[in-house]
Order: structure tokens, then C-alpha cells, then sequence
């Protein structure tokens, strides 16, 4: 049997004396209330896990007790005791939460089966929740989650990479969560202690990449009042994750070789040489073979950098994880806006499955939280996601024929995901004469 | 006055049991706890402890009457009637003990409950023992124990009654040790 923290509230000090008595050996820690206001003080500093109340006391009754204890503490089951008259009052209670009631005096076996069956019922809520967090910590590893295939391997291979001091390329689409995983790698790593500095190589001016990158010394230029540390100096024992890596110049890209080969570099303007050691990881969305062959990034970079790559997989590759993140962002958008938004609906994930995400999670993320934004009921509806309201048809008495035709092909086509045979099989026309009509009216998925 | 042997267990019968069962209890008291048990009657009258409207003695009263009673040398009291006991909560009770106390006591009443045709005096001695041994774990600070063959299983029945054995398990057995350096040598 194990040990359960009881309270016992009942006003006849006799009923207190033998009921914790016999709690006792049979091995609970037991503590006795003579008052609903007594019990009320003392369930505000201890957290009992069963609390036995007599339903009849004086000033604040044993119902009251009830609503007040499940208001803060609904984990905490209480059983009510009454005498034989009162039955409705303890089927009240029942309705207020009350795990059961007992009629006074009640055998000892009844009074020992329902212990028994309480405790059966809270090892059962924290065996769920245990399975719960379990299953969380499988479909979560740091900030990513997934519990798709491709992301449990992505997850595998962060957990074997992240140790190793290793340069690490990531690719894959925007909004695939290339730096969640530079994060990942960072914080699994054995220099998780130090900083991780991102740079955002797309975003950085190319006139300021060079100080952003290096610092500068006082003096260097005309608004250098004083000499500041670069991002390389400021990753020092950490992580330096180089966002973006394929849109640096070629003149940033020779600096940044040097430096990752030597290790030293010197601030703008500076004379002395300043040694640094950081892990680097590096991102790009871009093709960086294409890059390479038609002479944009340099080859010697990219093999200095593309030590052990991998490929975030895109949001399309990971289908089966949309209502996972879903769900995510939308009790994260509806904790941030205070709305009461609870649900998904089924309609609601379908449409999300269909779709195709070219801008992956981040496009996923804004239409959750624009869904939040615009919903009007504890539920996210279809129409709540801008990217599947029907489109309204755009034809008027001036349109052509043909151009008439052309609306309701694309419209067909993006209704079925661009399945071929199905929109060919709702048109009524064959597979042949749909690749002829998408191609004579210049039809495209982006459009 | 007799010399009674120090640190002794004292079985109380009340009122008028047989004599062969409070020995078959006093040797299974002996085997289990090893210290020297004695037989004495602190009480005689339990009508003290008479409830009218439930037609039960209250163990509860029963136990505060024995406790300033014990003897000297004794370490622990078992008391023996064959009334049906309760305590104000409960509709009934086989016993009732002083947790890490000094007193205890059981009632025969309802353990000649379903007795089985062959063996039943046997089987009921059996019980009584439990039921001793169960008590008294009690006053050793030993409380119910999972191990449904332990003695100080709490049994919801008289089925479970006949089917747990009158010995402590390792566990227990264990705390009793612990408990027993604190209460004085044993045999």
C-alpha cells in the first residue's frame, strides 16, 4: 500500500480519533481538521492526495469544503461521509467532484476498498501523464517537433552530430527550422555552456557584414567611437550559426575561409591578431552545388563548411507531423492572445493536410496564429485560415470564354492538390487533353 | 507477588476463553515477536465499554482503560474477548491496537465466521493467532503490509484471513527488528 498524505475533516473529535487511527496502520500519514475553516487553512500550505469530509458540520459545511478544495486542487480526491438520512447531500457532492461517500458508521472493508480504488485512480492519472510527457519527449527535441519519420532521424542524427566539434551544413526550404536545429546542435554540444551567436547573412547589409563579423577598432572609421567586438569574437567557446551562408560575397566569403581555417582573424581597423574557437554551423536554403557551378560560392567554403551536412526535410516531407505542430502553435497563440481556443476541428486539419506549405512551418505558424486572431468560437474552423477561404469567382459578363475556362481548370486543380486524374475525371475530359489545356494557358501551382 | 521476566509480552484474556486457545495464542505471540509471553488478566468486566444503540464494546475505551494497567516489565499488551468490537467510525473491528503504543486488543467475535466443516477449530485457532500477531505488528509501529501473505496484510475478508500466513514477511520482519532495539532484549 502506498503512502497517501489523508486529511480528515469532521467536526466530532471521536469520529477524527478513530478514522485516523485506523488510516494510520494501515500506513497513511493522516491529519485531522475539526472545521471546514480549519481544513480550508490547512489545504493552503499541504497538498493532500484524499480528504475524508463529513457533509453536517457547523459554519462552513462539507460541501463547501468540496467546491472550495477542487477549485484550487482538482487532483485532490475527496470522499465525503454522512449519515444514513442525508444521502442527498452526498450525491451533491458526487456532482461537485466527490470521488464517493461513505455512510457513518461504514465497515471497514468498504472504507478499505475505496482507499485502495482512489489510489488505483491517481497512479492511473500519473501513469497517463507520464506516458503523456513521454510521448512528448518523443516527439520533441529542444524546440523541434516532429514525430514523423524524417524528423526522427533528423533527431538521431542531431543527437550524434551535437558532440562531436564538427562544422555542420544545414539545407532544406525557408521555414523548415534550420536554426532550430544550429540550436539543437548547440545546445546538445559539448560547448553548450558558451554563447551561440546567429548571424543572418541574408539580412546584414554587405557594407556592415565586415564589422558586424569582425568588430572594428576605435577609430577605424569616421562613426567608430569606440572599438567593438564582432560576432566570430563574441562566439568565442560557443557557436557561431552562419543563417543564410549562401548569400555572403565573395569577399566575405575568402574573409570567412581564412578564418575558419587559421582561426584568427583581426577587427576593422586593427592591428592585432585575435584568436577565436567556436563551432560553426552554417544554413542555406540556397542550391549550393548550383551556386558553385555558376561561381556565386566559393568551393573550398563550401567543403570547409559542408563537414557533415544534412537536409531539413520540407513541411510537405513531414505531413503526418501538421496537426502536431498545429496543435502546438495554437496553444501557444491562444495562451499569447488570452483567447480560449481549444481545438482544431477535423474539417480544419484536413485542409491543412492538403495543402502544400510552400513556405513550410513558418507559413504554418502564421496561419495558426492569424486562425487565433480571426476566430470567433473556441474552435478553429476552416474558414478561420485565410489560404482556404473559396475563392470568390472573379468572372463577370467581360470575360471570355477562355479565360472563363482557364479560372475553373486552376480552380479544380488546386481544390484537388493537383491530383491529375481527379481534376481530369471532375472536368470530364481526359488526362492528355488537361496537360494540353494547363499548358496552353500557362497554368501554374503558384498561381 | 510473582516476578514477572522482564521485557514479556502480557496476553489478557476477558472474561471466559478457552485456555487452550489463549495457549495456542501466547506460543504463536512467542514464535513471531521472541519475547518471554506471560498470561494475566487485567480486566475482567468489559461492560464499561457497552454501547446500547450499536449492541458493541468500543475497543477504543477498552484500550484506554488497559493502558495505565501494564505492568512494569511488560513491553506490550494483547488483550482477548470474544464480544463483538467497533470503533465510532467503523461498523466493526477485529481488533484494535496502539500505533507504536503499548496496548492491543482483538475479539474472536466474527473470526468463527465460515468456518470450514474439517479443521475448523484449526483453522480458527489459525486466525486468532493472525490476528494477534496482526495487532500487536501494530504497537511494534508496523503498519499494513502489501504482501498479502504477510500477517500484517490488512484483509478485507475472512477469505483473506485463512489465507495469509501468521508470520511477518521480510519486511516487516525487518521493521519489527528496528522496533525491537528500541523496546529491550529479547529472547
Amino acid at each position: 500500500m502506498s503512502e497517501k498524505k489523508i486529511l480528515i475533516v469532521d467536526d466530532e473529535l471521536i469520529m477524527r480519533e478513530s478514522l485516523a487511527g485506523w488510516l494510520e496502520r494501515d500506513g497513511h500519514f493522516v491529519d485531522k481538521a475539526g472545521s471546514g475553516e480549519e481544513a480550508i487553512e490547512k489545504v493552503k500550505d499541504i497538498k493532500y492526495d484524499i480528504m475524508l469530509v463529513d457533509i453536517k458540520m457547523e459554519g462552513i459545511s462539507g460541501l463547501d469544503v468540496l467546491k472550495k478544495v477542487k477549485e484550487t486542487d482538482p487532483d485532490t480526491e475527496i470522499i465525503m461521509i454522512t449519515a444514513y438520512g442525508s444521502i442527498s447531500s452526498a450525491i451533491e457532492a458526487m456532482k461537485n467532484g466527490a470521488f464517493d461517500y461513505l455512510l457513518k458508521p461504514f465497515d471497514p472493508n468498504e472504507l478499505g476498498l475505496l482507499i485502495e480504488k482512489v489510489i488505483k485512480h491517481q497512479s492511473r492519472i500519473r501513469e497517463n501523464l507520464y506516458l503523456k510527457e513521454q510521448h512528448r519527449e518523443r516527439t520533441r527535441f529542444e524546440s523541434m517537433i516532429g514525430q514523423s519519420k524524417p524528423m526522427q532521424e533528423i533527431f538521431d542524427l542531431i543527437q550524434s552530430v551535437a558532440p562531436m566539434n564538427s562544422t555542420v551544413l544545414i539545407t532544406g526550404e525557408t521555414g523548415t527550422g534550420k536554426g532550430l536545429a544550429a540550436k539543437a546542435i548547440h545546445t546538445k554540444s559539448q560547448c553548450s555552456e558558451g554563447p551561440f551567436v546567429t548571424v543572418n547573412c541574408g539580412s546584414i547589409p554587405e557594407h556592415l557584414m565586415e564589422s558586424e563579423l569582425f568588430g572594428y577598432q576605435k577609430g577605424a572609421f569616421t562613426d567608430a567611437k569606440e572599438t567593438k567586438k564582432g560576432r566570430l569574437e563574441l562566439a568565442h567557446g560557443g557557436t557561431l550559426f552562419l543563417d543564410e551562408i549562401g548569400e555572403i560575397s565573395m569577399r566575405m566569403q575568402i574573409d570567412l575561409l581564412r578564418v575558419l581555417e587559421d582561426h584568427i582573424f583581426y577587427r576593422v581597423g586593427g592591428t592585432q591578431p585575435i584568436e577565436t574557437n567556436f563551432r560553426v554551423i552554417a544554413a542555406t536554403n540556397r542550391d549550393i552545388d548550383k551556386a558553385i557551378k555558376d561561381g556565386s560560392f566559393r568551393e573550398d567554403l563550401y567543403y570547409r563548411l559542408n563537414v557533415i551536412s544534412f537536409k531539413m526535410p520540407s513541411l510537405c516531407e513531414r505531413k503526418e507531423d501538421i496537426p502536431l505542430l498545429a496543435e502546438h502553435f495554437l496553444y501557444r497563440f491562444s495562451q499569447e492572445t488570452n483567447k480560449p481556443i481549444d481545438q482544431i476541428t477535423r474539417e480544419t486539419i484536413d485542409e491543412l493536410m492538403l495543402y502544400e506549405w510552400p513556405g513550410n512551418i513558418r507559413e504554418l505558424e502564421n496561419a495558426i496564429e492569424r486562425a487565433v486572431v480571426v476566430s470567433k468560437s473556441r474552435k478553429i474552423l476552416p474558414e478561420d485560415l485565410p489560404i482556404f477561404q473559396p475563392a470568390k469567382p472573379q468572372i463577370s459578363q467581360h470575360h471570355s470564354l477562355r479565360e472563363i475556362e482557364k479560372f475553373h481548370i486552376k480552380q479544380i486543380l488546386n481544390t484537388n492538390n493537383w491530383n491529375i486524374s481527379k481534376s481530369a475525371e471532375i472536368l470530364c475530359i481526359d488526362r492528355s487533353t488537361l496537360y494540353n489545356k494547363i499548358k496552353r494557358y500557362n497554368i501554374q501551382k503558384s498561381d | 507477588m510473582i516476578d514477572l521476566p522482564e521485557h514479556n509480552i502480557l496476553v489478557s484474556p476477558i472474561g471466559d476463553l478457552d485456555s487452550s486457545l489463549i495457549d495456542q495464542i501466547m506460543k504463536g505471540v512467542s514464535d513471531c515477536f521472541r519475547y518471554p509471553v506471560i498470561k494475566k488478566s487485567l480486566i475482567e468486566d468489559m461492560e464499561f465499554a457497552f454501547d446500547s444503540l450499536r449492541e458493541q464494546y468500543n475497543s477504543t475505551l477498552l484500550l484506554e482503560k488497559l493502558s495505565p494497567m501494564i505492568p512494569s516489565n511488560t513491553i506490550k499488551v494483547l488483550a482477548v474477548c470474544d464480544r463483538d468490537l467497533f470503533i465510532p467510525i467503523l461498523t466493526h473491528v477485529y481488533g484494535e491496537a496502539q500505533l507504536n503504543g503499548r496496548v492491543s486488543i482483538i475479539s474472536i467475535y466474527r473470526l468463527k465466521d465460515n468456518l470450514p466443516l474439517i479443521n475448523g477449530q484449526s483453522v480458527f485457532f489459525q486466525r486468532v493467532i493472525k490476528e494477534a500477531v496482526h495487532e500487536l505488528g501494530h504497537t511494534f509501529n508496523i503498519r499494513h503490509c502489501p504482501d498479502k501473505s504477510c500477517a500484517m496484510h490488512y484483509c478485507h475478508s475472512i477469505g483473506d484471513v485463512d489465507n495469509k500466513s501468521n508470520q511477518l514477511c521480510r519486511y516487516c520482519d525487518t521493521l519489527l527488528a528496528d522496533a525491537k532495539k528500541k523496546a529491550g532484549p529479547s529472547l
